[in-house]
């Protein structure tokens, strides 16, 4: 739809929340060819965006464990975008955000085995009637590598992950599913940014309205305005609240793992996330509180112990950094996207923002492309009635 | 059928199942499924929620759209003193003098603490609450949290989210003989719609479970069902069930066997 660079650039694009969506936005805007300015209420190098402090899964068939169906099928629409982004993004940047569609490995300990099991069972109760909601042949190519999700004996699960511990006598490899490092990848996008010309404000709270994005001292004129804010619309937007939820990250040379390993447990939903550097992002507890204050001392306790049941030598790793952070929720923990002229709001991605941001950027970029279509229609019949009156 | 309402600390409920407001997929789906339990009285808790920044004020917001009774717990308190700050934090939140004391003594299978709960539950009741304790189905201590003031008390079926079932009918149905007019509700580790309606069967006053609806594939369908389980088991009590027998008993005398046989029969038993 977007069809040449100099037709668009008159179209200013006000962007308040600069993490994961905000971002993802200008850069897609920015490319277009649309002038694009993007706000941030802390600093863009250290954002406080929930995206900033995620593990950066897109992992539509783990995360049925708990989510809807909904979720996984827009997620699954979501690992079709992601390596064309990441492709774009790692030729205009030269760098390497981490993404690995290594698929990942659930597992559980013996005494929590029908946690695994009743998990399977969900997950073949869901997938059994699970068609694309559109017929592409790449949606179409995805649906059909959840074959390659299989049970795993020991054997297996150490053929795949040397180093996870051999208690787990069973497991499943769930595919396709991928990771990548949140913070590499906020960070490229913010280089990408800054190289296409998009306007970086940060350090600045601020309200959306129809065309305007107003901050205590000024107030921006927009064509259109998209209010990306997470958490930092809860003023604005009703019913959004924030859910906690706290990780470690931590280093050691002696484990190495491929791919994001989750482990099962009757209360608890961890995982493990290995990034580089011999790093890995553990998380997450899901706590229903808008508290952002430190990580308490039992979430520390159960993310730690997980980690040590995944290998024994995680207890010699050393512990770079523990963060919290609040993800942005409606009632139904699904995400909403709501056009006004003027305005988009988009909001709500819960615990799955990596996983359905290609699919909510879609919906937000598609009215802003629809009316930039009518408007270069316009242009073009003008162009058109100007050169009929030359003839 | 004619039933009377349950009765708690002198308020009266027409249903039989109470329900617990954690892990449901969502909020909205927690809600939908409150409604079509048809539970009275809804639990929560507050350890982690940040009580004093009233921080989860969201999700108290949804479970009293509920409609139901609030019965905040002290879920995740390892000592008696723990529990007692904060069923005093709860009173304050929720105006509610109710309470569901829990105090944990084992981290793995959140056994209660039958000491710990004792002596709180003993605090509590002087300082006004209204305690519904969580604990085994031990008699002595059941006498003992009774005796402390406790009008209700919450023996587990078996640990909580297991949904092993009850794991001691023996005892639990010795406990309902030996106090059979204090409300008992079975609380924790029902997992089948089967195992909350044999609780009922047995005579208990009521049932609350949390995981084994939050947890299902359809949590909304589930509660549905485990109003219904719940309402049967009630009527089967009320209507008296048969004893099982040992042998079988024809419904009609076993016509051309003589009388003293028959006797003979049975009395070689």
């Amino acid at each position: 739809m977007v069809t040449s660079f100099t037709m668009k650039s008159d179209l200013h694009i006000g962007i308040a929340g600069g993490g994961l969506l905000g971002r993802i936005c200008a850069w897609r805007l920015a490319m277009a060819g649309y002038q694009v300015t993007l706000f941030e209420q802390g600093e863009f190098s250290t954002p406080l965006a929930a995206g900033w402090t995620a593990a950066g899964m897109i992992s539509p068939l783990s995360e049925l464990e708990a989510a809807e169906p909904l979720v996984f099928h827009m997620g699954m629409e979501g690992l079709c975008q992601w390596p064309a982004w990441i492709e774009q993004l790692t030729k205009q940047t030269k760098r390497d955000v981490g993404y690995r569609e290594q698929g990942s490995i659930i597992v559980a300990h013996r005494l929590d085995a029908n946690a695994l099991l009743q998990f399977h069972q969900r997950l073949t109760r869901v997938l059994q009637d699970a068609r694309p909601r559109e017929n592409t042949p790449e949606l179409t190519q995805k649906y059909s590598r959840i074959q390659e999700s299989k049970w795993l004996h020991s054997d297996d699960i150490h053929s795949l992950e040397p180093h996870l511990t051999g208690q787990f006598q069973q497991g499943l490899l769930l595919q396709p599913e991928a990771h990548l490092h949140a913070r590499d990848f906020l960070d490229t996008l913010l280089t990408a940014l800054s190289r296409l010309g998009v306007q970086l404000l940060d350090q600045l709270q601020v309200d959306c309205f129809p065309g305007e994005i107003r901050s205590a001292q000024h107030s921006g004129k927009f064509d259109w305005v998209i209010d990306t804010r997470g958490t930092g619309a809860k003023l604005q937007l009703d019913g959004l609240r924030g859910v906690r939820g706290e990780v470690l990250i931590v280093e050691t040379d002696e484990v190495r793992l491929n791919r994001p390993v989750r482990l099962l447990h009757p209360r608890y939903r961890l995982y493990v996330v290995p990034r580089r550097n011999q790093q890995f992002i553990i998380g997450a507890t899901e706590i229903e509180s808008e508290d952002y204050s430190p990580i308490s001392l039992q979430s520390h306790l159960e993310l730690s112990s997980a980690l040590v049941a995944v290998n024994p030598a995680f207890a010699e790793a050393r512990i770079l950094q523990t963060a919290t952070n609040c993800r942005p929720a409606y009632i139904d923990n699904l995400p909403k996207v709501k056009v006004v002229p003027g305005l988009i709001t988009a909001n709500g991605l819960f615990r799955h923002g990596y996983l359905l941001a290609p699919s909510v950027v879609s919906k937000i970029l598609k009215p802003i492309e629809a009316n930039a279509t009518v408007r270069n229609d316009k242009q073009a019949c003008s162009r058109l009635e100007v050169t009929n009156d030359n003839r | 059928m004619s039933d009377k309402p349950l009765t708690l600390y002198g308020e009266t409920f027409h249903s039989r199942l109470l329900i617990g407001s954690a892990l449901y997929p969502s909020p909205s789906i927690m809600q939908s499924a409150v409604k079509a339990s048809g539970a009275e009285i809804i639990t929560l808790s507050l350890r982690r929620q940040g009580p004093g920044q009233e921080a989860g004020a969201a999700i108290w917001q949804a479970i009293k759209e509920t409609g139901c009774k609030l019965l905040p717990n002290t879920a995740g308190c390892r000592t008696g003193k723990e529990a007692i700050n904060l069923a005093e934090m709860s009173r304050e939140l929720f105006q509610t003098e109710w309470l569901k004391l829990e105090v944990i003594g084992d981290d793995y299978s959140l056994q209660p603490d039958p000491f710990g709960l004792l002596e709180a539950a003993s605090e509590l009741i002087t300082r006004g609450f209204k305690v519904l304790p969580y604990c085994t189905e031990d008699l002595i201590l059941c006498q003992r949290l009774r005796d402390v003031g406790c009008e209700v008390l919450m023996p587990w079926g078996a640990p909580i989210g297991t949904g092993l079932g009850l794991l001691n009918p023996y005892h639990l149905r010795m406990l309902r003989e030996r106090l059979p007019d204090l409300p008992l509700i079975v609380d924790a580790g029902i997992g089948a719609p089967s195992q909350a309606m044999e609780a009922m069967e047995m005579g208990f006053d009521a049932v609350l479970l949390n995981t084994a609806i939050a947890k299902a594939d359809n949590p909304v369908l589930m509660a549905e069902v485990f109003r219904n389980a719940v309402a049967g088991g009630r009527h089967a009590y009320l209507a008296g069930l048969m004893l099982p027998q040992q042998t079988a008993s024809p419904s009609t005398p076993t016509i051309g066997m003589p009388f003293w046989h028959q006797h003979k029969s049975n009395n070689s038993q």
